[in-house]
């Protein structure tokens, strides 16, 4: 399928002509833009930087149930799945990060809940043209509109998106709204990509990755974990706000006699985490917690899956309450390699 | 008026003292107008020191962050002082903490640093928003004065001064071992005008207004964290035996969580607002906060944080206490 | 939902006996259970050194080793240790009673590359548990083994696990145990100190030998120093990590040590392997 254009007024039609699909868009909560559930009346918000919270709770919810029971019964009863939709307005960043996570999702064991949601929705990008002051996707193999982890992307025309479907899925998706989309002309395709380029250039900071996954375990004991995890206040945003970060907990929850397991997202950066139920915790501090996380993405990850379990997206640098910046963080372990 | 040539010496000197373990003070952050908590325990490193409008950060948490790691057979804890900057509102989380005997006063050494505000970060970000290189910020003539990259730009105070500034009533530390300038004058009247703003809903729009507030909570705990307040080593909300309230994160669940929160600060709250500056969901939390501060402070004629004489107001009891509330 | 199974779905399981091994407040009972689905119960297959996430509907689950031999028949044991919410619930459970089970999770100890070998398992206090499993199965193919040597102990003689079950080994000449207590106390015939000078006062020779250890961080740090001393080979010693774990096959993503997953590429590691990790024995 050729690409497509989808003027910003058909906005409502194309929505409407996807039908009773569930579609999930960035919506504004306050001062907050997360991806959330489009009522009937509304529509997607796709004029942003990027989200608060990455897409990734499309997939791999904050909180879900992963069966329910009666208390002193033995039947769990597990959530219906199966439902399509779709996710637009996704990053190129947060894409990628998907792909990246999809590996460990189905490494030997299927995780059926988030595989289940990457199958049955379809992601649709937006390509990034005002990269943010702490984007440094250009220096982990991504780029402001790379389609890694997407079925489509979209370019932002001012009064109209270019559409390029990339997967089947994607032309599937967008053949449903074919009477709202036009044909795309070899100036808005031209127009697209010198807009990408542009904004490829216009990335700012950057790091070079070379040698930091092999090298980084060596400097186990280097001052910079203590330097660096000084004024870090353990908490959860840098890991939530991730859009590779993974880890989760299970709970069981009761109320009544209605009882859930359910599996809800955890951060290695609380003490809780790694506590045994001894009292003895392998990660007594800060400084084994960040060194833990720096290392998880930048080596652990590359040893198991074979890439940098970080895409670059700048929002552990964004919202850090004590600007501990992984880019920083990244250059001394450049320096001290 | 700030003094950067004295800080830094007072600093080299404080840290070189024998009983000063480290000396936790400001430096400029890595980015725009970022500044980051600078831990030092050499003079060398006195010269990142900073103290300029930026420098947001309640450094009093970290006096009750660092772990308490088990000390090696033989070897005696480490009793020497923590040196921290302060402004007024970070003095009164130390007098508190002193209160309820959260911090030693013998461990701590207090460096004044009298303040005529901060700026809110997220408010300067939104009207700067691509800003990569490290600004510098200064007080001048009652105006925020920020070295932008085109150029110093002059602000008023009300335009981006954090709102905790604008009704500060104590700007000077309250309590110090050593004051680095001339206190500054005290501008800020509280009027409690976003909490009678609340306080004039009904309890339905109440309700609703926070419950949409709250449901953006994703329970990073970066609220609970940074507060220099907030400092039990073993906190209900990750009790799991018995559990007090589910992980699930869903407004129900979210609303406990702050609402527990808020009761435990009612009476220990100094107002530094940092619980707000740090919520990535921007869920007003100072609101909540100031709403019991104020019923503190009319009920009980008690403000914290700022004797440290004074007793815990929720642990101690004269026989006049008001009781109505009591049904 | 899930075609191909769910891997978070456990299966019902009915406690069939259970008995105290040791008292106090972190006192350890042992569960013997049974698959309630026939099923499962033929099909199910695990190795000495694997473990299997247990618990109950309604209070949670907790990774605990297997602490039974497959040798020893279509039914599982765990030992467990009262210690937070879902171990203490479990203690209350009595035959009859139902819980839940998922695993076999991790691998196990090579006992087919160690046949033809002399075996010593260096044990403390519940690090016992994971032990067990590869004791017996030596001991019901001896043929392919040579001498296997029990070396265990714990604070005092009320705080040692299977203690029936070394006096039967040692009377059958099935094996040769040596237990220990920390702590001297009246009528104990045995050695006295800790386990790694227990290891010392056993004096094993390394030659065509593999040592197994299992127990509390410190006590493991030691035997490692005394296994060198005693001239081993890093790859002749094997351990067993735990951490603490959620799923049990790779996602949650707590209990790496290293770029080492405890649940997948552990419980059982080889010593050459745990050395360059220098989060393994934190």
């Amino acid at each position: 399928m050729d690409s497509m254009i989808l003027s910003k007024e058909k906005m409502k039609d194309f929505v409407a002509a996807l039908g009773q699909q569930k579609l999930y868009a960035p919506q504004k909560e306050g001062e907050t833009l997360r991806f959330s559930l489009l009522g009937e009346e509304d529509v997607p918000e796709l004029d942003f930087s990027n989200t608060t919270v990455p897409p990734k709770d499309v997939v791999f919810p904050q909180t879900e149930t992963l069966y329910q029971y009666e208390l002193g019964g033995t039947d769990m009863k597990e959530p219906e799945g199966g439902e399509e939709g779709a996710v637009m307005g996704i990053r190129p960043c947060d894409a990628r990060a998907m792909s990246i996570v999809d590996s460990l999702f189905s490494w030997d064991v299927d995780d059926p809940y988030y595989l289940e949601r990457r199958s049955g929705n379809t992601f649709i990008g937006l390509a990034c043209l005002e990269p943010c002051v702490n984007c440094f996707c250009t220096s982990l193999g991504g780029a402001p509109a790379s389609t890694e982890g997407l079925d489509a992307l979209m370019t932002d025309l001012e009064d109209k998106y270019l559409v390029k479907p990339l997967t089947e899925k994607g032309e599937k998706l967008f053949q449903k709204a074919a009477d709202v989309l036009e044909k795309a002309t070899e100036e808005d395709v031209a127009s697209a990509e010198k807009l990408h380029e542009e904004a490829a250039a216009k990335v700012a900071r950057n790091v070079d990755t070379q040698g930091i996954p092999e090298k980084l375990p060596e400097l186990w004991e280097a001052d910079l974990w203590k330097d660096v995890s000084n004024s870090c206040l353990g908490c959860g945003i840098c890991t939530y706000l991730c859009p590779t970060c993974h880890c989760f907990d299970i709970q069981d929850e009761v109320e009544g006699f209605e009882g859930r397991r359910c599996r809800m997202w955890d951060s290695c950066m609380f003490g809780e985490y790694t506590l045994h139920a001894s009292g003895h915790n392998p990660r007594p501090s800060r400084r084994e917690r960040t060194r833990n996380r720096i290392n998880h993405k930048y080596s652990y990850y590359v040893d198991k899956f074979g890439t940098i379990a970080c895409v670059g997206c700048g929002r552990c640098i964004d919202f850090c309450p004590v600007n501990i910046d992984i880019l920083n963080i990244l250059t001394q372990v450049k320096e001290a390699l | 008026m700030v003094d950067l040539e004295k800080l830094r010496n007072a600093a080299k000197e404080i840290v070189s003292q024998d009983d000063v373990k480290y000396l936790i003070g400001w430096r400029d952050g890595t980015f725009g107008f970022r500044i980051s908590p600078h831990f030092m325990e050499s003079p060398e490193e006195a010269d990142k020191l900073i103290f300029s409008p930026l420098c947001t950060n309640n450094l009093a948490t970290y006096l009750t962050m660092a772990e308490k790691l088990p000390i090696p057979r033989g070897e005696e804890p480490d009793r020497r002082k923590v040196a921290v900057m302060v402004k007024g509102c970070d003095s009164r989380a130390v007098v508190q903490q002193l209160v309820e005997q959260g911090t030693n006063r013998e461990e701590v050494y207090i460096i004044g640093c009298p303040c005529e505000g901060v700026v809110d970060i997220k408010k300067i970000e939104k009207k700067f928003p691509d800003v990569l290189e490290s600004v510098e910020a200064r007080w001048e003539n009652g105006q925020i004065v920020l070295k932008l990259p085109g150029g110093e730009q002059s602000f008023p105070r009300e335009e981006v001064l954090a709102q905790k500034c604008l009704t500060c009533r104590y700007p000077n530390p309250v309590l110090a071992d050593t004051v680095l300038w001339d206190e500054v004058e005290v501008l800020g009247v509280e009027e409690y005008e976003d909490v009678k703003e609340l306080e004039g809903m009904d309890s339905k729009e109440r309700w609703a207004y926070w419950q949409d507030k709250i449901s953006n909570c994703i329970r990073c705990y970066s609220c609970r964290n940074v507060c220099p307040m907030c400092y039990c080593e073993d906190c209900v909300l990750e009790r799991l035996n018995p559990t007090w309230m589910f992980r699930s994160v869903n407004v129900a669940e979210n609303t406990a969580y702050q609402l527990a929160r808020a009761f435990h600060l009612a009476g220990r709250c100094i107002e530094c607002g940092e619980c707000e500056r740090v919520c990535p969901v921007d869920i007003p939390l100072m609101k909540l906060n100031r709403k019991l501060y104020k019923e503190v402070q009319e009920d009980f004629q008690f403000e914290p944080g700022l004797d440290p004489e004074s007793k815990p107001l929720q642990a101690s009891y004269r026989p006049d206490d008001k009781e109505d509330f009591i049904l | 939902m899930k075609e191909n199974g769910n891997p978070y779905k456990p299966y019902i399981a009915t406690v069939e006996d259970t008995w105290y091994e040791t008292y106090g407040d972190r006192s350890i009972k042992t569960l013997k259970v049974v698959f309630d689905d026939e099923k499962i119960r033929e099909s199910w297959e695990h190795r000495p050194g694997q473990c299997a996430m247990i618990g109950l509907l309604g209070v949670g689950e907790s990774m605990i080793s297997i602490s039974c031999s497959p040798t020893e028949g279509k039914f599982l044991r765990f030992s467990v240790m009262r210690m937070g919410a879902v171990t203490s619930a479990l203690h209350e459970l009595e035959p009859g009673d139902k819980m839940t089970v998922r695993g076999p999770y991790g691998n196990s100890f090579p006992v087919d590359e160690w046949k033809g070998k002399k075996i010593i398992t260096i044990g403390g206090g519940i690090g016992q548990a994971p032990l067990r499993p590869i004791i017996e199965y030596v001991r019901a193919n001896a043929d392919n083994y040579q001498d296997l040597t029990v070396i265990y102990g714990a604070r005092t003689s009320g705080d040692l696990c299977f203690k029936g079950e070394f006096e039967e080994m040692s009377a059958d000449k099935i094996a040769e145990c040596h237990l220990s207590v920390d702590i001297e106390e009246e009528g104990w015939p045995h050695f006295v100190g800790f386990v790694p000078s227990l290891l010392m006062e056993v004096n094993p020779s390394p030659e065509n030998t593999i040592a197994i250890t299992c127990g509390p961080p410190v006590m493991i740090n030691f035997v490692l120093q005394n296994l060198k001393k005693l001239n081993f080979e890093d790859d002749q010693i094997y351990t067993t990590l735990e951490n603490r774990m959620k799923c049990g096959f790779g996602k949650c993503g707590r209990c790496n040590v290293g770029n080492l997953y405890v649940c997948k590429d552990g419980p059982v590691f080889n010593y050459a392997t745990l050395k360059a990790i220098p989060e393994a024995f934190a």
